[in-house]
């Protein structure tokens, strides 16, 4: 790039912010000193995300003896196989029932005409229970489906134990169903303006050229939901992948893999074990890849919704 | 007799809806009411029937919760680690949004991309490298409450960030900024009377929702053996569930109290911004 970019509008002044190898040495590092601003920022990121991140890596890779190895790394998954698996289930599980039934409820939420406050209460309830997990939504549930609770009581008295037949609070079935309460209004959260974005003139449109119901739904409507919802799989996966505190108040000794991390950190008083390190690790990349395709897909689906805006 | 089948037609099609609607309703309320009556009727499940069922209501368990030792501490430690965290938060990424835009949108990109770094750590893989990296060379950091703050930060950055950058997309920046520099206002003047109030309702929606997210936060400062509100709601719910339900009841209100604060301050505000969530 040698040549003198000259800016048109500015009149023929040299441009101080083109790439020029002519650029005087002081504006290149006046230039540079821009990012100067940004350093606060950055300093703080790299000590409290990256350094602890880094710390995680290198402690699953750390032999007793201060060298370097991947054991730890690959006896983390043989060690914990049943956590590793018990999560990825509970995770696919959520995940598919929260697309599936938080879809069907933002698009009912959506659709309804009446009444008028409907559409709004179920987003700002959403916005409420996507936030919630942690330990207050455990206790909620504790209430009313544990052993005393209300809802076996009732359950009980019209002829279903619960617990006498394949549910119990405390184990996989019950983390499934407490999961929902914030799987579902996440869904929702990320379908609602993917359906708001659904114009009601496509499918005039599809039903003048002769389309059925089905049709609309097969060659419109899904295509434009798709991003949003696989988005939202891969947004769900990993919300509860990660969720440790609703889990932890349920059972303390539940073999899920968030659980297994802070047993062994609070444990483990010398901080050798790189198990615990090993299975945040895993953790992380696990994060990176469902995470880092949900910001693609969202920044996709959301071509949709701004053209559904204009 | 073809408006009517229509009508008819319309009728049914709202069926599924409807039963969706319905059913989300009793999942969604149920655990909340039942939550009440075990916070506030003090009959245990075994011996709930018509006769017991209008007796001994009373707001003993809440009280009881209220009058622990702990109950205080812990609360007035949480809301000062949510105020600090949003003070952190407000003087850190404030200004860095503010200077993407002004003076290095090229960083624009690099920034937003590093915002959503915190999604790929999750708390526990957070408290994990903070237990690997902070114990060994900063124990004496760990040792003060506030040590929390930080990674809370970090945890809200994605939707905080995101809620700053919405607001400063929402204005015109630039000309807001020339108009009051070529007016002889000084940096400061400009943040403070131009740019601050006409984001307000960004920062305060992102501000009520980290305030929420710290109330709540559990991962970490149990992990790190904090006693925030959230880690004593977990100890004392496994002393006195009575208590614990009515402490829970508690923090829902005042969690639904803060959301929806923030939900009827951006309306007002700007219709056309987005709920912010953390996500």
């Amino acid at each position: 790039m040698s040549n003198t970019v000259e800016d048109p509008i500015a009149g023929g002044v040299l441009i101080e912010d083109s790439p020029s190898a002519k650029v005087p040495a002081v504006s290149r590092l006046r230039r540079h000193r821009a990012w100067l601003g940004l350093l606060p920022f950055f300093a703080f990121l790299f000590i409290f995300l990256l350094l602890p991140t880094l710390g995680v890596i290198r402690k699953a890779f750390l032999a007793n003896d201060d060298t370097y190895t991947t054991k730890g790394f690959t006896t983390a998954i043989s060690q914990e196989g049943a956590a590793f698996w018990n999560s990825l289930k509970i995770s696919l599980i959520t995940a598919i029932l929260g697309v599936i039934f938080g879809t069907a409820l933002a698009y009912a939420a959506a659709t309804a005409k009446r009444p008028k406050w409907l559409r709004s209460l179920v987003s700002a309830f959403s916005g409420v229970a996507a936030n919630m997990g942690g330990i207050i939504l455990a206790f909620l549930f504790l209430t009313l489906l544990g052993r005393q609770g209300l809802g076996t009581k009732i359950l009980t008295d019209n002829g279903w134990n619960p617990y006498k037949s394949w549910f119990s609070i405390n184990d996989f079935s019950g983390v499934v169903l407490v999961y929902m309460y914030f799987q579902i209004p996440l869904m929702v959260l990320v379908t609602l303006p993917a359906i708001d974005g659904l114009k009601t003139s496509w499918r005039e449109a599809s039903a003048n050229l002769g389309g059925t119901t089905l049709t609309y739904w097969r060659r419109v409507g899904l295509p434009v939901l798709a991003p949003s919802m696989l988005g939202g799989f891969l947004l769900l996966f990993a919300n509860a992948y990660s969720a440790y505190a609703t889990a932890y108040a349920l059972n303390t000794q539940s073999n899920l893999v968030p659980i297994k991390i802070s047993f062994f950190l609070q444990g483990d008083v010398t901080g050798r074990s790189p198990v615990p390190f090993a299975l945040a690790t895993w953790m992380i990349l696990f994060m990176a890849v469902s995470m880092g395709g949900y910001l693609v897909l969202r920044k996709r689906a959301e071509r949709w919704q701004q053209s559904a805006v204009a | 007799m073809a408006a009517i089948s229509s009508r008819l037609k319309a009728y049914l099609g709202r069926i599924g809806p409807s039963l969706v609607l319905l059913a989300a309703a009793v999942f969604f309320i149920a655990p909340i009411l039942s939550t009440a009556r075990a916070a506030f009727h003090k009959v245990p499940t075994i011996l709930l029937d018509r006769h017991t069922w209008f007796k001994k209501w009373s707001l003993e368990g809440v009280r009881r919760a209220l009058d622990e030792p702990f109950f205080w501490p812990t609360l007035s430690l949480s809301l000062k680690l949510a105020l600090v965290t949003v003070l952190i938060t407000m003087m850190l990424l404030v200004p860095t949004a503010l200077f993407v835009h002004l003076r290095l949108p090229r960083a624009r990109a690099l920034v937003e991309f590093l915002t959503v770094l915190p999604y790929v750590v999750p708390p526990i893989a957070l408290v994990a490298g903070v237990a690997a990296f902070f114990r060994p060379n900063a124990r004496w950091f760990l040792n003060s409450d506030f040590a929390l703050a930080p990674f809370y930060v970090v945890m809200a950055m994605p939707f905080t960030y995101r809620a700053i950058d919405a607001g400063i997309k929402a204005i015109d920046v630039r000309t807001l900024v020339d108009a009051s520099r070529s007016l002889g206002g000084s940096w400061a003047t400009t943040l403070r009377k131009a740019l601050l109030p006409n984001m307000a309702s960004s920062l305060l929606s992102s501000a009520f929702l980290t305030a929420t997210v710290v109330l709540g936060e559990f991962t970490i400062a149990s992990t790190l053996a904090k006693n925030t509100f959230a880690t004593f709601s977990f100890e004392y719910f496994s002393r006195d569930a009575q208590g614990g339900v009515g402490l829970a009841l508690f923090t829902l209100l005042a969690t639904t109290a803060l959301l929806g604060m923030m939900t009827l301050l951006t309306r007002s505000k700007s219709r056309k911004a987005a709920t912010v969530t953390r996500f």
